[in-house]
């Protein structure tokens, strides 16, 4: 048997010996971890026993390993994503111009339109198709953590897969629907189909391809519950300087605001309970600076005299605190809305980087019309 | 543009051998991962046969299993799909409590049962600290590694643990180990009804038979109350508020002695940290903590060393 107890941190130099007032069995069943407090609250443990922390929970968790990145790291990714797309677009326009015999005025027509698509105008596609999950989900009358989920879930896939691939509006109603099932909200296909007015077929048709690009993990710690706890210890430590009703209000807006803050990049550079607070400091930045200084200050006595509870272990350093906040602040207000009329361009350079001969017709049509006027006006290409 | 969609990715790293199982939604296949020669078990869930796409039970499995790496919960080695199936890739685990408890050939030791209830804590301590609710703790779930070590497997109706006041289905959990607020149909539950399932494996695993066998969902509660007392609203504020509840007879809670007779090899200790998991209010009931925390667990005989613990042949 492992000598790891589920209860506590077992590092590696942790020997029987460290541990002389536990009880040792054979199996080695102890709960023993060394790091020498002598702080124990209940003399029947062990002196050096040890709780695991819910931030090493945290770093076990599928959102930390596989998707919380550096801002480098991240932008690397994405980079690599839209690399990978754009060999595969330029490779299959080279073949078109090869194998079709094209006039010069075409072959100018591709090269200025049929242009694949740069990283950042991927992110912007990207971001107006995530903000209409959102407003789709919200259609749905669905709980806010389903929302969140679906948010989450489309634009990971969108990390692993570029839209020069998967056209995104085909993954709108696949993540929702699977954020439904994975969070516990079952819907039948078909009724979700009726509802989001939509097929079966082009639900399920990504399904599979989407759980696969999420590597498979499907559980998601939103700032919610975070917001849940700072709502309550706010009212405990700062008791009896702020107003009940106002703390609900604050509740509710900030709420609203953390699902704006999912559309951001602060979801993979920062811990949901960083995200949490920063949106609180967008929402009223004296209260909750004051509640910080109160909660993480070095004066161990509030202003009533009353001693503060705090624990000199695992203390959070204030100005650092405060720092990260700030900087997760700042990802969270830079969100940046993209213009419908911006996404209709850059889906338009989608399709005809992925459509040359869509371009070349259009081309045609075009020269058809000038030479004779007396016909009606073709629909303009679709390319939403 | 998207041809790498539906296309069944090649597995041939893990091979299907035997079929060893058929579940509602799984056929499980013992095999071999290839490039180690490692055992597997394959679980492949009918994707195609369901029409509303990936199906609920391998969603919750995938979901739940992600999070946790434990000595005490199955391991999840690999995911991949194959002609429309999904298919989990599980460590091998060769048999399981239930096996155990019905192979009369078997003798196993009060040192060989606390070894195995170490282990089911800790597994179940580790899914409600990540915040997750089994929901079907029985003997048939705690399955068996070559070298005896206790997995919790088959997370098929895991869920989160709920936000206070959030809703919730009664009807989980395999009706022999199903906690009483489950069957008075509350609304809303928390972990401590997987700590009750384990308080019923105990006792199995003491009297090796079931504990309270029920024949049906009103006979469980007949069954339930009649070995363990009816719980009134002296101890379980306002549990008489169950609609079911008017209906029942009302049975005095087993005396020390009562249970002595019952469970000979007990030690008080042992008696004791039963009662914690069986207690009826599940505010009281013994969280994971205090189970691992308890006496029975410090007093001898210590727990068996799992390797030397008797197997199935």
């Amino acid at each position: 048997m492992s000598d790891t107890s589920p209860l506590v941190v077992t590092s590696k130099e942790n020997t029987p010996a460290a541990s002389q007032k536990s009880k040792i069995d054979a199996a080695g069943t102890e709960v023993v971890a060394t790091d020498g407090t002598t702080e124990s609250e209940d003399s029947n443990k062990p002196l050096n026993y040890n709780r695991i922390t819910d931030d090493e929970l945290y770093r076990h968790s599928s959102q930390y390993r596989f998707w919380s990145f550096s801002k480098e790291h991240l932008r690397e990714k994405r980079d690599m994503t839209n690399k990978l797309a754009v060999e595969t677009i330029e490779k299959d326009l080279f073949d078109f111009k090869a194998l079709n015999d094209l006039t010069p005025e075409e072959l100018n027509a591709l090269d200025t339109k049929a242009v694949p698509l740069t990283t950042e105008e991927e992110l912007k596609l990207i971001d107006f198709y995530a903000k209409k999950v959102q407003v789709i989900s919200q259609h749905l009358n669905l709980p806010t953590e389903i929302i969140a989920t679906s948010i989450s879930f489309f634009r990971k896939f969108f990390l692993e897969n570029s839209v020069m691939q998967f056209d995104p509006k085909n993954l709108v109603h696949t993540t929702v629907f699977l954020a439904c099932k994975a969070e516990n909200y079952f819907i039948s296909v078909d009724s979700f189909a009726k509802k989001a007015k939509s097929t079966r077929e082009s639900i399920l048709k990504y399904e599979f391809k989407l759980l696969e690009s999420l590597k498979f993990t499907l559980l998601i710690h939103h700032p919610y519950k975070p917001l849940h706890g700072f709502f309550l210890d706010i009212q405990n430590i700062l008791h009896g300087k702020v107003d009940l009703n106002y703390m609900g209000q604050i509740y509710d807006r900030t709420k609203k605001k953390i699902t704006q803050a999912l559309l951001t990049d602060a979801v993979y550079l920062y811990t949901p309970p960083q995200i949490t607070l920063a949106v609180l400091l967008i929402e009223d930045e004296p209260l909750i600076t004051k509640y910080l200084e109160l909660k993480f200050a070095d004066n161990d006595n509030d202003d009533n005299g009353n001693e503060v509870k705090r624990k000199k272990k695992n203390s959070i350093d204030l100005t650092v605190l405060l720092s990260v906040i700030k900087e997760c602040k700042d990802v969270i207000e830079n969100l940046q809305t993209v213009s419908t009329e911006d996404a209709r361009k850059i889906a338009a350079k989608n399709y005809f980087c992925q459509n040359p001969k869509a371009l070349i017709q259009n081309l045609k049509r075009k020269q058809q019309q000038a030479g004779s006027s007396t016909e009606p006006e073709q629909k303009k290409q679709r390319t939403e | 543009m998207s041809t790498a969609n539906n296309t069944p990715i090649a597995k041939v790293e893990y091979t299907k051998e035997k079929k060893v199982g058929e579940g509602t939604y799984a056929v499980v296949y013992l095999g071999t991962k290839q490039s180690t020669g490692r055992q597997i078990a394959v679980k492949e869930i009918k994707t195609s046969e369901f029409k509303d796409g990936l199906d609920m039970s391998a969603i919750r499995e995938v979901k739940y299993l992600q999070e946790m790496q434990h000595d005490n919960v199955i391991e999840l080695i690999d995911i991949f799909m194959a002609y429309d199936n999904l298919n989990l890739v599980l460590e091998f685990l060769p048999t399981d409590l239930e096996v155990i408890i019905k192979d009369k050939s078997i003798l196993f030791t009060p040192a060989d049962i606390k070894s195995w209830m170490l282990m089911t804590l800790r597994g179940v301590h580790h899914c409600h600290r990540n915040f997750i609710l089994h929901r079907d703790l029985k003997p048939n779930n705690l399955l068996v590694s070559p070298d005896g070590i206790i997995k919790v497997a088959d997370f098929g109706l895991a869920r989160a643990i709920p936000a206070p006041h959030e809703n919730l289905t009664s009807n989980v959990v395999t009706r022999w180990y199903r906690a009483p607020e489950l069957l008075f149909g509350a609304r809303h539950y928390t972990s401590a009804i997987d700590i009750w399932s384990v308080g019923v494996i105990f006792a199995e695993l003491m009297l090796r038979i079931p504990y309270l066998p029920g024949q049906n969902d009103v006979d469980q509660m007949e069954v339930t109350f009649r070995a363990l007392g009816t719980p009134t609203d002296k101890d379980w504020p306002e549990v008489s508020s169950f609609n079911s509840y008017n209906k029942l007879q009302i049975y005095p809670p087993p005396s020390t002695f009562e249970l002595r007779k019952r469970f000979i090899a007990a030690s008080e200790n042992a008696l004791k940290f039963m009662s914690g998991m069986l207690t009826m209010n599940p505010v009281k009931r013994w969280s994971a903590i205090e189970c691992l925390e308890s006496e029975y667990f410090q007093e001898m005989p210590p727990p068996t060393n799992p390797s030397e613990i008797p197997l199935p042949k």
